[in-house]
């Protein structure tokens, strides 16, 4: 396949862009950080301490994590009394990554849906091979 | 480079079963219609977002291959197979964003000459 003259489109100039998409990089290139992610993009204002639950490391490892996706702009905190609230933000990231991230985020609702729909009847414990 | 999506489920139901869920009304979109041969003409209707495109190939109830648009975005292209595995069937679905050289004939597909246009550029 032929890849297309990039002057034509014209818009990807600005290096700090690539800037910002390399921090987006990084902060996904971590599968714990991306597990959090996909697990607040379902469950908008979750708190560090319901996000450790979920997962097999404490609750300081996951503040870690929440931190660098916060850096680079992936995250949005909010503060409610002495919790802070986690929200997914995907307006920084680049076209790509977003498209990814809002994409696979309508797949996980609808098989979601399909599961809850066909899913829970007999076979209990036979999930999806992730 | 071409972005994708891949995700696969297993359920405890006939192939049948997973082809009407995911092709019915409320699973794509609240409001589903599409024309069941290739060049089909595709329309996807969840209130808020309208999206349209074409069908590029099917064969019920194991393939369906089709492309859709939000107005003026790229279009995308999504493959949904279902196959029987086990006691059960497994779906697979793939959403790819082509080229950018795709994105720009792709942009109009979903208007008039998208049936013909379509295939062609797949193939490409």
């Amino acid at each position: 396949m032929t890849v297309p003259e990039p002057s034509d489109r014209g818009a990807l100039s600005a290096s700090g862009a690539d800037e910002r998409a390399g921090a987006v990089f990084g902060a996904l290139s971590d599968p714990t950080r991306r597990a959090l992610l996909a697990a607040i993009a379902e469950h908008p204002e979750a708190t560090a301490t319901e996000l450790a639950s979920g997962l097999p490391i404490s609750r300081q490892a996951v503040l870690k994590h929440l931190n660098a996706l916060t850096d680079a702009g992936l995250l949005d905190r909010t503060r409610a009394g002495r919790e802070v609230r986690y929200q997914f933000t995907p307006a920084p990231l680049s076209d790509a990554v977003g498209w990814m991230a809002e994409v696979g985020a309508e797949w996980d609702d609808r098989l979601a849906v399909l599961r809850r729909q066909l899913g829970a009847t007999s076979a209990a414990g036979r999930g999806a091979p992730e | 480079m071409t972005e994708r999506i891949e995700r696969e489920l297993w359920l405890p139901a006939t192939r049948d079963a997973v082809w009407d869920a995911v092709t019915s009304d409320g699973w794509l979109a609240e409001y589903v219609r599409i024309d069941l041969r290739p060049g089909g003409d595709a329309h996807f209707d969840s209130g808020g977002s309208v999206r349209s495109g074409w069908v590029e190939d099917v064969s019920v109830p194991e393939r369906l291959i089709f492309w859709w648009a939000v107005d003026e975005e790229p279009a995308s292209r999504v493959e949904l197979k279902i196959e029987e595995r086990g006691d059960g069937t497994r779906l697979r679905i793939v959403e790819t964003r082509p080229l950018e050289v795709l994105d720009l004939v792709g942009v109009p597909l979903p208007g008039a000459g998208g049936s013909t246009y379509g295939p062609a550029l797949v193939a490409a």
